[in-house]
């Protein structure tokens, strides 16, 4: 059993209260215990204790969860249902394997070589394929035509591997550029590398790094995940640098919290230490940008902006007050909350192509708290939501920016 | 497991994904905020009073027992199928249908939850004040089945005081409306009252109208901290005595204060054996007026230190964690009981203390919680279900707290209903006469006795 004792005894803390039932996207919307957090652990507890099987039936409830991780956080008890959550994901792999779509794309996504050239010919061939997509077809919740295009080149080849400030560098990080700055949103990266360089930091991004592993652990997949972990805790040595950046809030999810657990979970413990090390030096972008007085250097920008609090920003990593700092530093911009920035935007990884419909009518809401603000913007840390919100978005003309955007665009 | 024809009836009146009889779905209806378990043959969920009439013509036609339920927060198996039989779930059935604020009533149906129904008010400038700890889990129709009092009932009442007229469905299948939407109804017996409270065991409530108030202009959250739990309880029954009335009046002992601090990190102090929190709520003269007449009553009790909250943040986050309180506690342990024998509250101190005695002779845990304006008492009773001798001291004190507080003219359950964790207590509260009489009622409602079987009247 992958799941530790100390997770196991923690099943026997839900005193049932169902406090965690109402602030769950997925039981919201689909009403029934099976759906909730309340219902999977005690599922879970009565599959470790034998008295149920871990059935098919068993395993798809398990997969109605987004792993947002409100029930985790609402938890009086403070049971980490998120945790025992994932560890019965991976149990469950070893009993009914992983689908052979996702298989491909964990192979993908693990390997140094094979996502670098699938990605090349992705680009080669993209819009000749495009052609040949149904017009009205969706991946998942996602229109195809509102899929972004790959970047013309990697992230990671536009720069080269140390990007030197002028004069005497005020700072020094490693950047870390998850899958989707580098193939899908480069002008993240750009944006974010192009500030770094102006505050005269030196900004070293390791050629050679991979996938974080963290949506191939979220699956389940854990063991495909240890190559991945392994190699970027080899590449990424925290003691030379005064951070370790990233503008992803998975990735930062990953390399602050979920490779120290994951690696003592699974008994790595040589590997924890380090995955420990390198977590202290870990900092979103957002957190490290409050250091410097950005004030002086921006231009204003008119318009209106909305923030959605990403999961694994927010609760994962607790941050929620530095990405709108960020967007309230630049001169003119309106920052507009929603009616609840730090509800789930129903995208979860995979969980949208899974289940497009129940995906597509959590999101709907959060659309609707979008429009309700009549922000022509909406600023968020995660590519996964801004996939999520720009795909549900129809015909809005409201665009979807990470808040390094722009932030890049107003510095003058 | 239902019969294939009676499956078949059950999903022609609920479609598949409605009705749901596999084993994993079976266990999460198992269950409810309590220790017991108790496996349903099917779970319906009805979305009309059509689908719900549709079920009990069916149930009554087969002789089915079926047992009414919300979100499952309950705390002493009023929702479980303690005969089996089948769960009607009414969470899918959830509209807001109607807030009127020309006559100030609201109508929902029974699976709307209670923060939901008082979030869509207070937009209107409305107040439902019926407030219970578990009011972001719990459902309307849970609240009038088990008449749920809550934080604000020393001001306001309880959700019986706000019911104007309910749709019911009786265990014939007939549909029935009881009461009004006018403020006053003395049209016959008050069944909408009778129904209230009666935990599920007279009919099936489809359609909820509960009267409004207007929202109190502002409110003011004062937490006074004490260094001895007498020195509180003394500060309640003497804030009572000399007319004062809070919105709100919570009393939480030394270990629950912990208990929540490590929840919730709100900065309590660790070292107070005692606080009080204390609502008043009103137009912004008053509040002023009232807050500082409270502070200073505090005061001349012998309270340490009166902390007033800065904001409405503050003041959300202070409720907040007040309402985590009974999970928090389970930080501590893994199983806890929540026990709310109800004392006038003039007895308040010697109580807690008699409750604390108890608990220290049976060698339990308890953190002490009270509703204190009501004299309603939470003691958190916590141990580990998985130890039988450690349960059988539980019991005990149950027993004993039971016995005292109705030794000095109190009540076995101020809130939280019998259901089975309390009915072997109900002879030592109800005379013979009232049993019957009891009985009697169920029966005029429940000839065929197929609506939540084993509960509170006839649980053994």
């Amino acid at each position: 059993m992958i799941i530790s004792p100390e997770l196991k005894e923690q099943v026997y803390h839900c005193i049932r209260c169902g406090l965690c039932l109402n602030s769950c996207p997925v039981y919201r919307q689909l009403c029934f215990e099976g759906a909730s957090p309340r219902g999977k652990i005690q599922l879970i507890k009565k599959v470790l204790e034998g008295q149920l099987e871990a059935s098919d039936h068993f395993g798809r409830l398990l997969g109605t969860c987004l792993l947002c991780e409100t029930c985790s956080v609402t938890c009086p008890s403070g049971v980490k249902l998120d945790r025992i959550m994932k560890s019965m994901r991976a149990e469950l792999i070893k009993t009914f394997g992983v689908s052979w779509e996702k298989r491909a794309v964990f192979h993908l996504l693990s390997s140094s070589h094979l996502l670098p050239f699938m990605m090349f010919w992705g680009r080669t061939l993209e819009n000749p394929l495009r052609l040949l997509l149904p017009q009205r077809g969706r991946a998942g919740t996602i229109p195809y035509a509102k899929i972004p295009r790959l970047n013309a080149k990697p992230l990671i080849h536009q720069f080269p591997e140390v990007v030197t400030a002028a004069g005497q560098p005020k700072g020094r990080v490693l950047y870390f550029v998850g899958c989707a700055t580098n193939y899908l949103f480069e002008n993240v990266g750009r944006s974010l590398i192009r500030l770094l360089n102006r505050l005269e930091v030196e900004v070293i991004i390791p050629q050679e790094q991979m996938c974080c592993g963290f949506p191939i652990c979220l699956a389940g997949a854990r063991t495909t995940a240890l190559k991945n972990i392994r190699h970027n805790l080899d590449l990424f040595d925290p003691q030379k640098v005064d951070a370790v950046i990233v503008d992803c809030a998975t990735c930062g999810a990953a390399l602050k919290r979920e490779y120290p657990q994951l690696l003592e979970e699974m008994g790595e413990e040589k590997a924890a230490a380090a995955a420990r090390r390198l977590a202290q030096k870990v900092l979103d972008i957002s957190q490290y940008l409050a250091r410097f007085e950005l004030a002086q250097h921006l231009k204003p920008l008119t318009g209106k902006v909305t923030y959605h609090d990403p999961c694994h920003l927010l609760r994962t990593q607790g941050i929620k007050e530095e990405p709108r700092n960020v967007l309230r530093s630049i001169p003119e911009l309106e920052l507009i909350e929603m009616e609840g920035a730090e509800v789930c935007c129903g995208g979860g990884g995979v969980f949208q192509l899974d289940h497009p419909e129940l995906a597509s009518a959590i999101t709907a809401k959060k659309i609707q708290t979008i429009r309700d603000t009549q922000a022509d913007m909406v600023a968020t840390g995660c590519p996964g939501c801004r996939l999520q919100i720009h795909g549900n978005l129809e015909d809005d003309p409201v665009e979807v920016f990470h808040p390094v955007e722009l932030l890049a665009k107003a510095f003058s | 497991m239902p019969s294939p024809e009676i499956l078949k009836d059950l999903t022609n009146i609920f479609g598949p994904e409605r009705c749901k009889t596999a084993k994993e779905d079976l266990l999460t209806y198992s269950y409810d905020a309590c220790i017991y378990e108790f496996l349903p043959e099917a779970v319906v969920f009805p979305k009309t009073t059509k689908e719900t009439a549709a079920l009990v013509m069916l149930a009554a036609a087969n002789n089915l027992f079926i047992t009414p339920r919300g979100s499952g927060s309950g705390l002493g198996a009023e929702a479980l199928a303690k005969k089996g039989g089948i769960v009607i779930c009414f969470s899918m059935m959830n509209r807001i249908l109607e807030i009127n604020r020309a006559n100030r009533f609201a109508v929902v149906e029974p699976g709307v939850i209670i923060s939901d129904l008082q979030k869509a008010v207070e937009r209107l400038g409305l107040f439902y004040p019926p407030d219970p700890g578990s009011a972001t889990v719990a459902t309307m129709g849970g609240a009038v089945a088990m008449n749920s009092g809550g934080m604000r009932g020393v001001k306001y009442g309880v959700t019986r005081d706000y019911l104007l007229g309910l749709e019911i469905v009786l265990p014939s299948g007939e549909v029935m409306n009881t009461g009004t939407i006018t403020a006053k109804d003395v049209t016959g017996y008050d069944l909408t009252r009778l129904i209230c409270g009666s935990e599920g065991t007279l009919a099936l409530v489809t359609r909820i109208t509960v009267r409004l108030l207007p929202k109190p202009k502002t409110k003011r959250t004062l937490q006074v901290i004490y260094d001895s739990i007498e020195a509180a309880g003394d500060t309640v029954s003497n804030i009572i005595a000399a007319g004062i009335i809070p919105a709100t009046l919570e009393l939480m002992d030394r270990m629950i204060i912990k208990a929540l601090e490590e929840s919730a990190h709100l900065g309590l102090p660790l070292d107070a054996e005692a606080i009080l929190l204390i609502d008043v709520d009103g137009d912004m003269e008053n509040v002023e007026r009232q807050a500082a007449q409270v502070a200073e009553f505090c005061k001349a009790q012998g309270a340490r230190e009166i902390r007033v909250s800065a904001s409405e943040k503050e003041n959300e986050q202070l409720w907040t964690a007040r309402r985590s309180a009974f999970g928090a506690v389970a930080r501590l342990r893994p199983s806890c009981l929540i026990e709310d024998a109800t004392v006038p509250v003039s007895v308040l101190t010697t109580t807690i203390n008699k409750v604390k005695e108890i608990c220290a002779r049976n060698q339990v845990q308890v953190a002490v919680l009270a509703h204190a304006g009501d004299g309603n008492l939470h003691p958190l009773i916590l141990f580990d279900q998985r130890d039988a001798r450690e349960l059988a001291r539980v019991e005990k004190s149950m027993d004993e707290i039971v016995a005292y507080a109705l030794s000095v003219g109190g009540t076995l359950s101020g809130e939280h209903g019998i259901g089975i964790s309390k009915a072997k207590y109900l002879p030592q509260q109800l005379s013979t006469p009232s049993l019957r009489v009891m009985r009697t009622i169920k029966k005029a409602f429940d000839p065929q006795g197929i609506l939540n079987p084993g509960s509170f009247l006839d649980w053994e």
